[in-house]
């Protein structure tokens, strides 16, 4: 093991401990668990702009759809966490491919103006169908996550109300999820993303079914917004429209392209990095009097300046399944090793 | 009552389609959805204003400076944004394009404040705001006359600049082949400025027109109308001119039928359904070109 992942592996063990110390603040572990529901938003989202090359601008809406469907299966069936993530996710892909079947056949520039159109409809529909989502008063209410083990331990029922409960299920569910992009990436789904993002007639030219597996990805990445939000909805336990406007979306967005497009952690360390620089932001703007929706300003510019000077983000993906190769490893040794033994004896010759 | 919802709808169609033109320009000459463009027109509204109250410009001469103030940012934002991106991927271009709306909407907001302000009613000539004509339930205002004149004779100024002049025939040359329309010695990077000073002067016209029409205006107002008038454009056939026109008028006229007929809380809901449907079932528009990825 190296001296880098030991590093990491001992920050992670760091933060996964914090909400254990006695002086573990309340707001930090919030924070903390905000970041990693951006973490989940924004790999999810990864897979459309980064894996397959197209703008997705709506993916707020799938957030907002998964919110939603927990929020309301929730209080009006009372259902448990457990089975509403899989309905959420299935509910978000199913708009997906809805969405996504007849629009990703044209260009990417009508992609992207297409899922704009579909989020902002999406709130429109949470804000005036008040029969359903009670519009603008918002739905509060929602139970928080439970875990009912009663049928083996009688006392065994949890309400998880506090922090601590919360950070580390969402920590769970990013792992999870992190766990399902790396093996997706190496697979051939993620093979196949890879070559239509690069060249769309020579993927199509070498058998892949290129809108098959583009609203294959657009799917799966609703599906994992809606995760996203059924998270946050049982976590915060009110959902009103106005958290799902375009901003939310250009927040994501903007996270992933600050850890580089297609690069899966390169989205978790955006989504930590502007999420701590929105409250930091929200915090310095509101002290010289300036609205705190103006530190979109702040994400404004990083977009641009990051486009402009590192396309790829500042930790650029490499085929890092190559690297790991055993094989190739030692194939590299052998290679300098020999490099090395002819300067050698050039050297002596000389 | 349908006849009056068909003149505001006519009015506010038009408003779009002056904003659509430069989308559909930009998007002709260079491929990208200038998503800025609804800040340039927001910015339109805010500059006229400042002109007006901070300088002492009479109204039609503040509405000039702002033409010209919206075509240098318009200029700035190319050779800023988009001119050092020419060769990156179009991923690339559309994210700082997206980046750049945001930007200059938060600008705005820092310089103007986020509350709504009202036009300084002092500055608007008073003969506007009387009614030209009352027939009936109708009435027009000669504002809304105004704002047809000025409207049509600005497409129409433009339909010569693009279809008579040398720079108009360069356009369309570099919107066909950018290749070979700098192999003829079209200096590309001049005409594609070009194309952005006339279409943010168009949008920084129809901005000042909105902000006297409802008398309000504020940062994020460019927005909606931004999305909207490129679903305009879409639903022309964007890259055609004539097309943002008629994708402009339809809309308004659409939206104002919406609102009047169905439900009035989905009034902005019908221009998202609108271009949807457009590009779901006919995504070259009423007088656009395939756009089916041939890949």
């Amino acid at each position: 093991m190296t001296k880098g992942k030991l590093l990491l592996l001992f920050i992670g063990a760091g933060l996964l401990t914090y909400p254990l110390l006695p002086l573990s603040s309340d707001y930090v572990l919030h924070v903390m668990t905000l970041a990693m529901v951006y973490m989940i938003l924004a790999m999810g989202l990864n897979i459309v702009p980064g894996f397959c090359g197209l703008l997705d601008l709506g993916y707020v809406g799938f957030y907002g759809i998964g919110a939603y469907t927990a929020g309301l299966l929730t209080i009006h069936y009372g259902l448990p966490f457990w089975v509403i993530v899989p309905l959420a996710a299935l509910n978000g892909a199913l708009w997906g491919v809805l969405l996504g079947a007849p629009t990703l056949r044209l260009t990417g520039d009508y992609f992207a103006i297409v899922t704009f159109g579909f989020s902002e409809l999406v709130v429109l529909f949470l804000t005036n169908e008040i029969w359903l989502t009670r519009g603008p008063l918002g739905l509060p209410g929602i139970q928080p996550i439970t875990l009912n083990l009663s049928w083996l331990n009688k006392a065994w029922y949890f309400e998880f109300y506090e922090k601590t409960p919360n950070f580390y299920i969402a920590a769970l569910m990013v792992a999870l999820v992190y766990f399902i992009m790396c093996r997706m990436e190496d697979s051939r789904l993620g093979r196949a993303w890879y070559a239509i993002r690069e060249d769309p007639l020579a993927a199509a030219s070498c058998g892949v079914n290129i809108l098959n597996y583009k609203v294959i990805a657009f799917a799966i990445s609703a599906g994992i917004g809606a995760v996203g939000g059924c998270f946050y909805a049982r976590w915060s336990m009110f959902l009103s429209p106005d958290m799902f406007k375009f901003w939310e979306s250009f927040l994501v967005l903007c996270m992933v392209v600050l850890g580089g497009l297609g690069n899966i952690k390169g989205a978790l360390l955006g989504a930590v990095i502007l999420v701590c620089l929105g409250e930091i932001l929200r915090e310095s703007l509101t002290a010289i009097g300036l609205p705190a929706e103006t530190r979109f300003i702040a994400y404004g510019l990083i977009m641009v300046l990051i486009m402009r000077f590192k396309p790829s983000g500042f930790f650029p993906a490499v085929a890092s399944s190559g690297r790991s190769n055993p094989l190739l490893i030692d194939l590299q040794k052998r290679l300098a090793a020999g490099a090395a033994a002819k300067e050698k004896s050039r050297d002596s010759a000389a | 009552m349908l006849e009056q919802q068909l003149i505001n709808g006519l009015t506010l169609g038009l408003i779009y389609a002056l904003i659509a033109v430069g989308y559909t320009m930009v998007y002709g000459v260079i491929q990208l959805i200038n998503f800025a463009h609804g800040e340039i027109y927001m910015l339109g509204a805010f500059f006229c204003v400042t002109f007006i109250t901070a300088v002492g410009l009479p109204f039609y001469v503040a509405i000039c400076m702002a033409m010209i103030c919206c075509s240098l940012c318009g200029i700035l934002l190319d050779i800023i944004a988009y001119r050092p991106l020419r060769k990156a991927p179009r991923l690339a271009a559309l994210i700082t394009a997206i980046g750049m709306s945001i930007f200059l909407q938060n600008l705005a907001l820092i310089i103007w404040g986020s509350r709504s302000k009202p036009f300084p009613q002092m500055a608007v000539p008073g003969y506007l705001k009387e009614k030209a004509l009352v027939m009936g339930d109708i009435s027009l205002t000669w504002l809304q006359l105004f704002i047809f004149a000025v409207a049509i004779s600005m497409m129409f100024g433009l339909f010569l600049i693009i279809n008579k002049t040398r720079i108009g025939t360069a356009m369309r040359a570099l919107s066909q082949n950018k290749t070979a329309a700098a192999l003829m010695g079209i200096n590309v990077n001049f005409v594609i400025s070009f194309t952005f000073a006339l279409g943010s002067a168009m949008g920084a016209v129809a901005g000042i027109l909105v902000s006297v029409y409802y008398n309000t205006l504020y940062p994020t107002m460019g927005y909606t109308a931004g999305v909207k008038a490129f679903a305009a454009a879409v639903l022309g056939g964007i890259g055609s001119v004539p097309g943002a026109m008629v994708g402009g008028i339809v809309l308004g006229v659409a939206e104002a039928l919406g609102a009047g007929y169905v439900s009035s809380l989905y009034r902005d809901g019908v221009a998202y359904a609108v271009m949807i449907a457009v590009i779901i079932f006919r995504p070259s528009g009423i007088l656009g070109r395939s756009v089916i990825d041939k890949a």
